[in-house]
């Protein structure tokens, strides 16, 4: 393209230039990019997709009964009301047998704010032009994501495997953790639903990561440097930083509420 | 190429100072807020007290992601109106079904009793 352009002399006056009217494509009212604007959108439709899966849980969680000490006595894993999440979310990697209520997701929610600062402090690195601060900030966001993910590995495997002490089902048999027809933990749905809901979150966290890896390579090799800006970077951070603001949610109302 | 971003001419020399103060206080605001809830996680009964004071302190985290983090906050009217109008359908949306799922409780309840 650019040889033949060059060796052919075309007057100025011929070319193609860009539009600056207000209805020609010259005005910008959301003074941002193209792909940027396009990020917020997805994001928007991921957010609806998310939002539908937690209605979702809020439906079928108000379906079933809430536990009640007072009509039901001391807590114990049932199907005839929603569990308690301090009771199924107790477990803490090398505290075997200990009741650490809600001590690993405390754990994986700090990783996650964590990793989100590590994300920004990469964006303010690229818009210095800071090759080497945006390497060094987004490799920090790269292991914590790989930790995130690691950990949610560990607590799906737990949730799996299920406690030590089995529950007792309806036709007599003992069974133990969960899969998607039946668990220990109280109702089917509880555990469909843990398994949609984080494991939605989790893939977006892995895609997450794959598209920092990108940028990673990307930085490395200087291909932003060249471009003259990190929007890339910037535009994967906007993507990051929803994956951590779905988090806060999940966490909220599967593991709090 | 005309949306391409401030394509600003690749820098000679010096890199500026990094300016990391504002996302460190957004941090431990998040910090602050996720140990806050924890408090309450067990300090308090379950009750509909308990979970506005979760949803409350939530919106407030989401606050803080969306408008600093992906700062959202600094970016023109008109994108910040295009991305919040549409969530409040997702209020209505969580307060119908919610409102369906204990009438489908409360309707099954009734089959089976």
């Amino acid at each position: 393209m650019s040889t033949i352009s060059t060796t052919q002399t075309i007057p100025d006056s011929a070319l193609d230039k860009p539009r600056t009217g207000t209805w020609d494509g010259g005005n910008e009212p959301f003074k941002a990019s193209y792909g940027k604007l396009m990020m917020w959108f997805f994001l928007l439709s991921d957010a609806f997709t998310f939002a539908a899966f937690l209605t979702t849980y809020g439906l079928i969680r108000h379906r079933y009964a809430a536990f009640d000490e007072k009509i039901h006595g001391a807590f114990k894993f049932s199907t005839d009301y929603w569990p308690v999440p301090d009771k199924v979310f107790n477990a803490f990697p090398g505290l075997h047998g200990m009741d650490v209520p809600l001590g690993f997701v405390a754990l994986m929610t700090m990783i996650l704010i964590f990793s989100s600062v590590t994300m920004v402090l990469a964006v303010e690195a690229g818009h210095r032009m800071d090759k080497a601060d945006v390497q060094k900030w987004l490799l920090w966001t790269i292991l914590f994501g790989a930790t995130f993910l690691s950990s949610q590995a560990w607590e799906w495997s737990h949730f799996i495997g299920g406690h030590d002490e089995p529950t007792i089902m309806a036709d007599g048999t003992r069974f133990f953790g969960a899969n998607l027809t039946m668990n220990q933990y109280g109702p089917v749905l509880f555990a469909d639903l843990f398994f949609f809901i984080t494991g939605f979150h989790g893939t977006h966290v892995f895609s997450g990561v794959c598209l920092l890896v990108y940028c990673f390579i990307a930085t490395t090799n200087g291909t932003f440097e060249k471009r003259g800006h990190y929007e890339m970077v910037e535009k994967v951070g906007l993507y990051w930083h929803f994956v951590d603001l779905v988090w806060v949610f999940v966490f909220t109302f599967f593991y709090l509420v | 190429m005309a949306n391409h971003v401030n394509t600003a001419p690749a820098h000679v020399g010096e890199i500026p100072k990094p300016n990391t103060g504002w996302i460190w206080k957004t941090f431990f605001v998040l910090v602050g807020i996720t140990a806050l809830e924890f408090v309450f996680v067990f300090a308090m009964d379950p009750s509909t007290l308990r979970n506005s004071i979760f949803i409350i302190l939530t919106i407030f985290k989401a606050f803080f992601i969306v408008a600093e983090f992906m700062h959202l906050k600094h970016e023109t009217k008109g994108l910040i109106w295009s991305i919040m109008i549409p969530m409040a359908l997702l209020i209505w949306l969580l307060v119908a079904l919610v409102t369906e799922g204990n009438a489908i409780g409360a309707a099954v309840d009734n089959i089976v009793s």
